[in-house]
């Protein structure tokens, strides 16, 4: 094991985590050392996208990669976003255009959705958006109020 | 479980490897094949050689030539704006493979390392004929992506050899199909590249999704002679590529609906390519 605490920018944060194992996934330490649950783990093979979070401003999949392949970085997950203006829009599009049910697929949206519009001035038509979203499962909503959801955050920060 | 190493140089992590008992040290690009290699215990090294240290995420143009480091994630050649203009094919190939937050991961080098017949990368490797930059323990080479491959999860390269970088020698015309059950984050059933070039022989076809590896189909490139082949010769060349190939039957399609896909997306290939490459100025093909 490396002897080296594992540091992160969480959420703005600057956080240390001491004795983390090398083979633990960035999921892992989001959810059970930081505590954070909001990030959650669907499939744990890369299909689901109910894991992504943003690693230096990209969405990734925290269920494939090791924490301390992220060391150093900053790491945002859906809790991070939602306190940014970008990611309140897209929750309250999420909301008011009926797009979560069981709710389990929508951290993985708002904070995907929220690195493809955040800092992007126009904002990417809702197609793109849209395609950058297709690795985010949802075995609820059947995506249509989804897709109205999209197009409500696009026009919510443009 | 394993443990990590993170060597500082291309030297230090040729040396480790070198050094390692068979089997006990896995390279570690993005991950998302190793990790889920190990995580199903088809393979069990002691130690995972990281390459997040190397210097080797960059992406830049040396003359007519891509160069991409094999740690840079697939994501930043799909944000490029040349490389879309450029080589739309391996654009095309790149923007279908699994999704966005994978691709933040995944890398060229991985793909090459992982030679999963059924890669939507090494089609349009081959089809451009890409150069693999290698370092090992005497040093530093450079062979075509075709001499590296052999089968699933076999390639030639050695067990302390790196691929430092793949050269895709010039801009060109091309373009790469595939054909899925679901759109994303599903294995392609066939992929088919094709790339121009505009002096004789000016094509090159390769197909993914046949066993035991991705390859050229060099037979049926010998049947378009032409810069601008007719649609017929283009139909000749696909059925030919059809019959050069070795499919299998499994869950995602049969031999026979490989076999035919195969033909109809060579067809389709060459003729998106032929509409890519410029009009040559007062020629014949100038015209539309
Ligand atoms: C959900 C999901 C969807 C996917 N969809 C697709 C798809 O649509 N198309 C597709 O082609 N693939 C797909 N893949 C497979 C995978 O993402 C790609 O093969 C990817 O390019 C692998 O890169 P990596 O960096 O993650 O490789 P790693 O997992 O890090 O490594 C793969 C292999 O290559 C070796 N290796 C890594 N880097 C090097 C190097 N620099 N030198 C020498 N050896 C090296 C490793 O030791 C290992 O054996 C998918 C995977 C998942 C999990
Ligand atoms: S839990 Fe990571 S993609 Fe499903
Ligand atoms: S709301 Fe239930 S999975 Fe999407």
């Amino acid at each position: 094991m490396t002897d080296r605490p594992l540091k992160l920018v969480l959420n703005g944060t600057p956080r240390t985590f001491e004795e983390v194992p090398d083979a633990e996934r960035l999921l892992d330490t989001i959810r059970w050392r930081a505590g954070l649950k909001g990030t959650k783990e669907g499939c744990r093979t890369g299909d689901c996208g109910a894991c992504t979070v943003l690693v230096n401003g990209d969405p990734s999949l925290s269920c494939l990669t090791l924490a301390r392949e992220v060391d150093g970085d900053a790491v945002t997950t859906v809790e991070g976003v939602t306190r940014e203006t970008v990611g309140r829009a897209v929750v309250k599009a999420f909301e008011e255009n009926g797009a979560v049910q069981c709710g389990y697929c929508t951290p993985g949206f708002v904070v995907a959705l929220s690195g493809l519009l955040a800092g992007r001035s126009p904002p990417p038509s809702t197609e793109a958006l849209l395609d950058g979203l297709e690795g985010n499962l949802c075995r609820c909503t059947g995506y249509a109020a989804i897709q109205r959801a999209v197009a409500a955050a696009r026009e919510a920060v443009r | 479980m394993f443990t990590l190493a993170y060597p500082s140089t291309p030297e230090e992590a040729v040396d480790r490897l070198a050094r390692a008992a068979p089997g006990e040290t896995a390279v570690l690009g993005g991950g998302t094949d190793l990790l889920l290699d190990v995580e199903s215990g088809r393979t069990t090294p002691t130690e995972l050689l990281s390459l997040r240290k190397l210097p080797w995420r960059y992406l830049r143009w040396e003359r007519q030539s891509l160069v991409v480091g094999s740690t840079l994630p697939l994501r930043a050649l799909e944000v490029d704006p040349k490389v879309r203009t450029q080589l739309p094919g391996l654009w095309e190939a790149i923007v279908d493979v699994g999704s966005p937050a994978l691709r933040s991961r995944a890398t060229l080098g991985g793909n090459i390392g992982r030679c999963s017949p059924v890669s939507d990368l090494l089609p349009i490797l081959l089809a451009l004929d890409a150069q693999v930059r290698i370092v090992g323990p005497n040093g530093r080479r450079e062979v075509p992506v075709d001499a590296i491959l052999q089968e699933s999860r076999r390639t030639t390269l050695g067990s302390a050899d790196l691929v430092e970088a793949v050269v895709v020698p010039a801009a060109a015309p091309c373009t790469y199909l595939w054909q899925r059950v679901q759109p994303v984050n599903d294995i392609s059933q066939v992929g088919v590249a094709t790339a121009y070039a505009p002096t004789p022989p000016h094509w090159r076809i390769a197909v993914g999704g046949i066993q035991p590896r991705a390859r050229r189909l060099v037979e049926a490139e010998g049947l378009l002679r032409s810069a601008r082949p007719s649609d017929f010769e283009a139909e000749l060349a696909a059925q030919e590529a059809a019959r050069r190939s070795t499919f299998v039957t499994d869950r995602r399609a049969t031999e026979s609906y490989r076999r035919r896909l195969v033909s109809v997306l060579v067809r389709r290939a060459i003729q998106r390519t032929l509409a890519r490459v410029p009009p040559v100025a007062g020629g014949p093909s100038s015209s539309p």
